[in-house]
């Protein structure tokens, strides 16, 4: 899988959408009108990631160190043409699938966490701390920080803290310090325990722990979506994807993803956009920030630390129900995902979580791979896809962002 | 170089206001941007911000028009900043008033980001009155866009160098300048939002900048009721721009 020939697959720069956008990105905004959270950042984020975050620049030279270093976690990730699932659905056309659970962290959050910890280790950082909800970003996170030299925190949203025993494992042999969210460790997490000390915890709660942390004891926080620098690193995903096809002779009709903050689909899809392909961005219907969430300003964190995003969103406050692919339960999407969802550029689709259990047990026995449930939503919307009559005979490529192994305790036997 | 000189109107009081309005005008510049204040100056930052809240009750056109008056008399250029969200009610009316006012044009930085749709319409409306629209551009502003409103204008060009006001994240002022020159070509393009060192002026010139505009470092001195210290601050700008 990983010769040297694979290797040049990977590209050199990483891809910006933002200057190729239909209207302008609405920029960040704060959320308290008597300071400035923009400035917050310069606290909390290594300098390259916030100059990342605000570039006009359309390409970003990915370093050496990190090209270096998507090479050993397993990139360039492999295409695959699912040929049985193509014959179980009786479909004419191609099915391909980017299996972004290929890396040795198995997702695709290793991508940008590798660049983040490089420049924060760069810039004499020693610690950084990050949130995680399903357990794959603080996985990336902890594996990414010692690579890179770092000591790592992690703050895991409660639920899954104490539902995937095994993630927290991972994390602790990767070197990292995890700790239930809401924690005693933090304010906020401590004031959130008073009120309910059974509370299960949210993605956003996590976050304005893992933030509070990061101000407390000066060190830097890695973002792990919606940001923008984090969605041109996932670029890579993309990238990979277009060479691979162009190097079988394939053109992409359609691309396929599931959307929690919209870093994995981003990433696949933005390095398409100066083609034709139709785009679906796959959301749970538990969390159906789709169709019934408001594109409008709102915070990324429960407690409004950080600046607020212009996204579609159903309201940082927003406790989605405990449905099992914890890496799509975020209010939010990344704004430019937004933007050109608004402008219809990306369709929609919402799966709910007994059609996405019937996709991964199709997908789990026709490919054999076992996707991440977050991932069964995307693989849900393309089977769909692949159903109707008029979608005969097209190129579909599907991002499995990760596989779902460390998952199955929610799969009933 | 050119320099462009920022300050929210009147503030603090019209009082003191004019003090140091009247003061500035003694020293070379080459624009000033009066900012109307308003209840949502979303896009400044927290000092610029302040000076809105505070503003709001002094504010009247007619002491604004005397502000104009006293700033041509000496042979700047005069434009607004001001929120599309402050006029986009009264648009014709309010765009009448600023004409009257004697301003050349006006920055209206919440366009493009809150109310694109409008653009054309905007413009248009301004164009009819012989006032510039200054087009307001970032980092987050896409090519197309950018040339497609370099097309609707024909004065200078303000580029912010940061997200907001008088607060600064790291970025890379030769790619943001180069960037912006190419598709600018001949036009003016005159950089703000988060100029606070010398270091920075240098840099902008270096890459070949028209102009800088500041706003949030004057604001201190007012607060202080510095008025030798606010002199001395145009001046000191001044010299790293003319020289």
């Amino acid at each position: 899988m990983y010769t040297e020939q694979n290797v040049d697959i990977i590209p050199e720069k990483w891809y910006n959408i933002v200057p190729d956008l239909p209207e302008p990105l609405p920029p960040a905004r704060d959320h308290d009108p008597e300071n400035s959270s923009i400035d917050l950042l310069n606290r909390i984020l290594p300098k390259e990631v916030l100059r990342q975050e605000f570039t006009s620049s359309r390409y970003e030279k990915i370093p050496d160190e990190v090209l270096e270093e998507y090479s050993q976690i397993g990139r360039p990730t492999p295409l695959i043409r699912a040929k049985n699932l193509e014959k179980y659905l009786k479909f004419t056309g191609k099915i391909f699938l980017k299996y972004e659970g290929g890396t040795v962290t198995g997702s695709h959050k290793i991508n940008t966490a590798l660049p983040q910890a490089y420049y924060a280790a760069n810039e004499g950082i020693q610690e950084v701390v990050t949130e995680t909800g399903a357990g794959q970003w603080g996985t990336a996170t902890a594996l990414a920080a010692t690579l890179n030299g770092l000591k790592s925190t992690v703050f895991m949203v409660k639920v899954s803290y104490d539902q995937k025993p095994l993630r927290k494992k991972i994390m602790n042999l990767y070197g990292a310090d995890v700790y239930p969210s809401p924690s005693t460790l933090t304010r906020f997490g401590r004031h959130t325990l008073e009120k309910d000390p059974n509370h299960p915890g949210t993605l956003g709660i996590a976050i304005s722990e893992a933030v509070q942390y990061a101000l407390d004891h000066d060190i830097r926080y890695l973002l792990g979506s919606v940001e923008n620098c984090v969605i041109t690193h996932q670029s890579v995903i993309g990238q990979e994807a277009k060479k691979q096809l162009e190097i079988l002779g394939e053109k992409a009709d359609t691309l396929i993803g599931c959307v929690g903050g919209g870093s994995n689909f981003s990433g696949f899809t933005f390095p398409f956009m100066d083609t034709d392909a139709e785009m679906i961005a796959t959301a749970a219907t538990e969390v159906p920030k789709f169709s019934q969430g408001k594109y409008m300003y709102d915070m990324i964190d429960t407690a409004g630390i950080l600046p607020e995003l212009k996204m579609f969103s159903l309201g940082a406050d927003f406790i989605p129900k405990s449905i099992y692919a914890g890496g799509l339960r975020y209010h939010g999407a990344a704004p430019a995902l937004s933007l050109l969802i608004k402008h219809g550029r990306i369709k929609t689709d919402e799966i709910d979580e007994v059609k996405s259990l019937e996709a991964f047990r199709i997908f789990s026995k026709t490919q054999g791979i076992v996707p991440a449930p977050e991932s069964s939503h995307a693989i849900a919307t393309a089977i769909d896809y692949c159903k109707k009559p008029e979608n005969q005979g097209k190129t579909v490529v599907i991002n499995v962002s990760g596989h779902g192994l460390l998952d199955l305790s929610f799969v009933r036997d | 170089m050119k320099l462009a000189l920022y300050l929210t109107f009147p503030y603090p009081s019209p009082a003191v206001f004019d003090r140091f309005f009247d003061n500035m005008m003694t020293m070379p510049f080459d624009y000033v941007e009066l900012g109307i204040p308003t209840d949502k100056p979303y896009y400044d930052g927290p000092v610029i911000r302040r000076t809105h809240r505070k503003a709001l009750d002094g504010f009247s056109f007619s002491a604004l028009n005397e502000a104009v008056r006293k700033a041509k008399q000496r042979g700047k250029r005069c434009f607004a900043l001001v929120y599309y969200n402050h006029f986009s009610s009264n648009m014709a009316e309010f765009l009448d008033l600023l004409k009257e006012s004697g301003m050349d044009g006006a920055i209206v930085p919440d366009i493009l980001t809150d109310y694109f749709d409008e653009r054309r319409k905007i413009a248009e409306a301004m164009k009819e009155r012989d006032l510039s629209l200054i087009p307001f551009f970032t980092s987050s502003t896409p090519d197309k866009i950018i040339s497609e409103m370099i097309q609707l204008t024909d004065d200078w060009i303000y580029h912010g160098l940061q997200p907001s006001t008088g607060i600064r994240v790291p970025v890379s002022i030769d790619l943001l300048v180069n960037r912006i020159k190419k598709l600018a070509g001949a036009r003016e393009v005159i950089f703000g939002f988060g100029i606070n060192s010398m270091e920075m002026v240098r840099e902008l010139k270096k890459e070949g900048a028209d102009g800088i505009a500041v706003g949030s470092s004057l604001v201190n001195y007012i607060e202080n009721n510095d008025v030798d210290g606010f002199i001395k601050e145009i001046e000191t700008l001044g010299g790293a721009v003319y020289d």
